[in-house]
């Protein structure tokens, strides 16, 4: 049994087709990473997941209950939150308060959400950080806020997207771990990744897109070999 | 200017004033300082706390002026169900324009606004048959709380300074409580608010409904405090530009800010008239000039307002919560 | 129906007008992002300017639009880097209170300088009916819409062939880019808002010898000029024309059937319907303004 399945989703803009005919299942504790040249329709599908846009055909499930055609909040307090790829901090709010505002969507009693949020802030690292201004922390600093606070509403499946992405080489490795104890604590996670190292070494499958379509599904050292995605993004001396 | 100091202070002289100055000239100031800052702060609520900038809330504000008036000059009916109407009126408005403000950002929203509040202006200006038109209605007097009408102006004082601390409370909760901590996502960037779980839509069409209805009680206040209702003046640009200078001027998104700028423009005013005598059309136009370039001005050096801009001088930080 | 024929001339000669004025207020929207709520009162300020040469320097309005051009040019690119330049790069709601203040700031200055009396420019001409079947139209509102079509019509082939006018689009289309490709947006930004306020002035100028002057009159003619440009799409001048010419068929029939008292209830309500219905507008890009880019 699913926890997030996507079927046949379909998404046109005008003249371009986004995201045709989409379909994959994502398992209870599973991490599947999403692999694609520019332009293959991989932030249109967490736009569709998330609620961001509507999907022209096709189905979106969390634990069997249709997401698709929710707003983007209700389907965060069904269970699935998000990352941006473009960071989106609240500029203009502390850290902590940050991380509060996901927070306060699981309690309405601030207190125990300034608690919650501090304690997350401590677990991905950002602890002596918490009563900063968000606008002060540098790039990696506010993936891991980003972090804590689609962390803070407790989410049943949580979409990161390109978390590695704009971050020094010195940083990636612990974000890798962060991100690997998130799953080993049982999280569920779908991940759109650049970097090839990092994704074939945390992820147990890989959906390849292209141009709108899936091309790929599977283990991550199959989809790697799959002379379709070596075609279209790796090129060959990737699987020298 | 963080803690509660600086607000008790200004409450308590408010409160203490009424008790020891006896000049009619000077309470009228209080009154309109009051009556001000409260139309102030529940625009601030709209605009500053929500991220909403409207520009036509004088629409509000006439819609509660002019229920009270009619529903006391032809049918006889206490202010203070005029004020109850006026409100339910201005908060079905309000409606209205939360669902364009989910339509619509920013310079839009805020020409939408405009044009909500000429259309009543126009309406209420036109429609002789049951507003008198352009020449406005004159508000009756009847001595008592019940009609309110007061002539002691100390008594005013009072009644606004409920209003005053009513709202100035109604601010703090939404800096404090969970509702104002979501505001705050909102208005710094809706989707990322939205994609936290935070039902961003429903929360500015509710702060925008709830201003409306504030400034609707302010209008009706006004009008009973005035005696007269003017159409021309009630639903105008320029009056809803006001609401937005006092909290702009004083602190937008802060609980005490539209007080600081209420009194700020409201001692400007009155001293000019001190000095010059009488209202001619060069005066006001002085006045304007003055408020339009502080406008500017202000946008230029402290986009936050006075309140925030000094703190931020005084602390030597930056500031604490922009809106913009 | 012989009304018809008078109602599409009226239609023509007015909406002349009012493109011109929408023109400018849509461009400075398309290449800077900033909605210009100080729009009416540099019309008020050009209707000021033929009013006063007309009265001391006995200047017919036409002759004032040839000389004062440069004026009102260096007028807007002198307002523009005194109130505008220091708030260009800050947030819609900063923008949106720096040119609520210059209204309020200008209009006052009038009012201080000049009184709230309206005053009239009564040309030589001003009374002149000119009838041709069975339509009659006064003369200096076919002056003022020729011109305005020709003023129009020169800043449509500016933009099209000039190298600034280049400069201009491609700043609209994407201004990083532009910058990125060397292009000193700052520049465009001055030279786009000057080019607009121009285009508004000559309004005035034009409006001067038809309606009354006086400090307020920016507000009606500024919401009917927005009415224009969000129904045209924001940023979209060919759309601004045309809409033009529907808001002044909508404000002659309106004032034909309902009168003159209820007509701009008409197109309020119209400005309203509009950004609920399509807020893009006819032609604009759908979403453009929710996103607010």
């Amino acid at each position: 049994m699913s926890l997030l399945s996507v079927a046949g989703v379909t998404k046109r803009f005008g003249g371009v087709t986004a995201n045709r005919d989409i379909s994959f299942e994502v398992a209870p504790g599973e991490l599947v990473g999403i692999i694609g040249p520019n332009g293959s329709g991989k932030s249109t599908l967490f736009e569709i997941i998330s609620g961001f846009y509507r999907a022209d055909t096709g189905l979106v499930r969390l634990d069997g209950s249709p997401l698709t055609g929710l707003s983007p909040d209700r389907v965060c307090r069904l269970g699935v939150a998000r990352t941006f790829q473009k960071l989106r901090p609240f500029a203009g709010l502390t850290v902590v308060d940050n991380v509060m505002v996901g927070a306060l969507t699981r309690t309405h009693d601030v207190r125990h959400a300034r608690a919650r949020a501090r304690e997350l802030l401590d677990r991905v690292g950002l602890g002596e950080k918490a009563d900063a201004h968000a606008r002060t922390l540098s790039t990696g600093q506010r993936k891991r806020l980003e972090l804590a606070r689609a962390l803070a509403t407790e989410p049943r499946v949580l979409l990161l997207d390109e978390v590695t992405g704009g971050v020094d080489q010195r940083s990636i490795p612990g974000l890798v771990q962060l991100v690997r104890d998130l799953h080993r604590g049982g999280l569920t996670l779908l991940v759109i990744e650049h970097n090839m190292r990092v994704i074939t070494a945390v992820a147990q499958r890989i959906v390849a897109l292209y141009l709108g379509e899936k091309i790929a599904d599977g283990a991550p050292d199959v989809v790697t070999r799959d002379p379709r995605v070596v075609d279209a993004y790796l090129g060959q001396a990737y699987t020298q | 200017m963080r803690g509660p100091w600086p607000a008790v202070a200004f409450f308590a002289a408010a409160a203490l004033a009424p008790l020891v100055v006896r000049d009619a000239f000077l309470l009228d100031g209080l009154v309109l300082i009051l009556l001000w800052g409260t139309t102030g702060a529940a625009w601030n609520l709209a605009g500053g706390y929500a991220g909403q900038v409207s520009l036509g809330h004088a629409a509000f504000f006439g819609l509660g002026a002019y229920a009270a008036a009619i529903l006391g000059t032809r049918w006889g009916i206490s202010p203070w169900i005029g004020l109850l109407v006026g409100a339910a009126l201005a908060t079905a408005f309000g409606f209205i324009l939360g669902f364009l403000s989910n339509r619509l950002r920013g310079p839009y929203f805020g020409l939408a606004t405009i044009a909500l509040s000429q259309v009543l202006l126009i309406v209420a200006s036109r429609w002789r048959a049951f507003t008198s038109g352009s020449e406005g209605i004159p508000v009756s007097f009847r001595p008592g709380f019940w009609t309110l009408g007061i002539v002691d102006k100390r008594v005013w004082v009072y009644v606004i300074l409920v209003l005053a601390a009513v709202l100035y409370v109604v601010q703090l909760y939404l800096e404090r409580s969970r509702r104002g901590y979501q505001l705050a996502a909102v208005r710094e960037d809706e989707d990322a608010a939205l994609s936290l779980g935070v039902p961003a839509r429903r929360l500015k069409v509710a702060a925008i409904a709830v201003s409306a209805a504030l400034t609707a009680v302010c209008g009706t206040l006004w009008t009973q405090y005035v005696g007269f209702v003017d159409p021309l003046y009630v639903f105008s640009v320029d009056l809803s530009v006001r609401f937005c200078l006092f909290a702009i001027l004083g602190g937008i998104g802060t609980p005490l800010g539209p007080f600081v700028g209420a009194a700020l423009i409201t001692i400007l005013e009155t001293s000019l008239r001190a000095r010059f005598g009488g209202i001619g059309a060069g005066l006001v136009g002085i006045y304007l000039i003055i408020y339009g370039t502080a406008l500017i001005v202000t946008m230029r050096v402290a986009p936050q307002g006075l309140l925030p801009w000094v703190g931020a001088l005084l602390r030597r930080r930056p500031d604490p919560r922009p809106t913009g | 129906m012989h009304a018809i024929p008078q109602l599409l001339a009226s239609t023509l000669l007015l909406g002349g007008i009012y493109a011109l004025i929408a023109v400018g207020l849509t461009l400075i929207f398309g290449v800077m992002r900033v909605v210009n709520f100080a729009h009416g009162e540099f019309l008020m300020l050009g209707m000021y300017l033929a009013f006063w040469s007309f009265t001391l320097l006995g200047l017919d309005p036409y002759v004032t639009l040839v000389l004062g051009l440069p004026v009102i040019f260096g007028g807007g690119w002198l307002s523009y880097r005194l109130v505008m330049q220091p708030v260009i790069h800050a947030s819609h709601n900063v923008q949106i209170f720096t040119t609520v203040g210059l209204s309020i700031a200008l209009q006052a200055i009038a009012l201080v300088l000049w009184s709230a009396d309206a005053q009239f420019v009564r040309t030589s001409y001003y009374a002149v009916v000119v009838r041709f079947g069975g339509v009659a139209m006064n003369l200096a509102q076919i002056a003022a819409f020729v011109v305005a079509v020709l003023f129009t019509t020169g800043l449509f082939a500016f933009m099209r062939w000039s190298y600034a006018g280049k400069i201009m689009r491609a700043t609209a289309q994407d201004r990083h880019a532009a910058s990125l490709m060397g292009i000193d947006t700052g520049r465009v930004f001055a030279l786009t808002w000057a080019v607009g306020i121009t285009c508004v002035g000559a309004a005035g100028v034009l409006l001067a010898p038809i309606y009354p002057v006086y400090p307020s009159i920016g507000l009606q003619f500024v919401l009917i000029a927005y009415v224009a440009v969000v129904l045209g799409g924001l940023g979209d001048m060919v759309g601004a024309v045309i809409a033009s010419l529907v808001v002044a068929f909508v404000e002659v029939v309106g004032s034909y059937q309902i009168g003159t008292a209820w007509k701009e209830v008409l197109y309020l309500l119209l400005f309203i319907a509009i950004l609920v219905i399509r807020p893009a507008g006819l032609f604009g890009q759908r979403g453009a303004e929710v996103i607010g880019t």
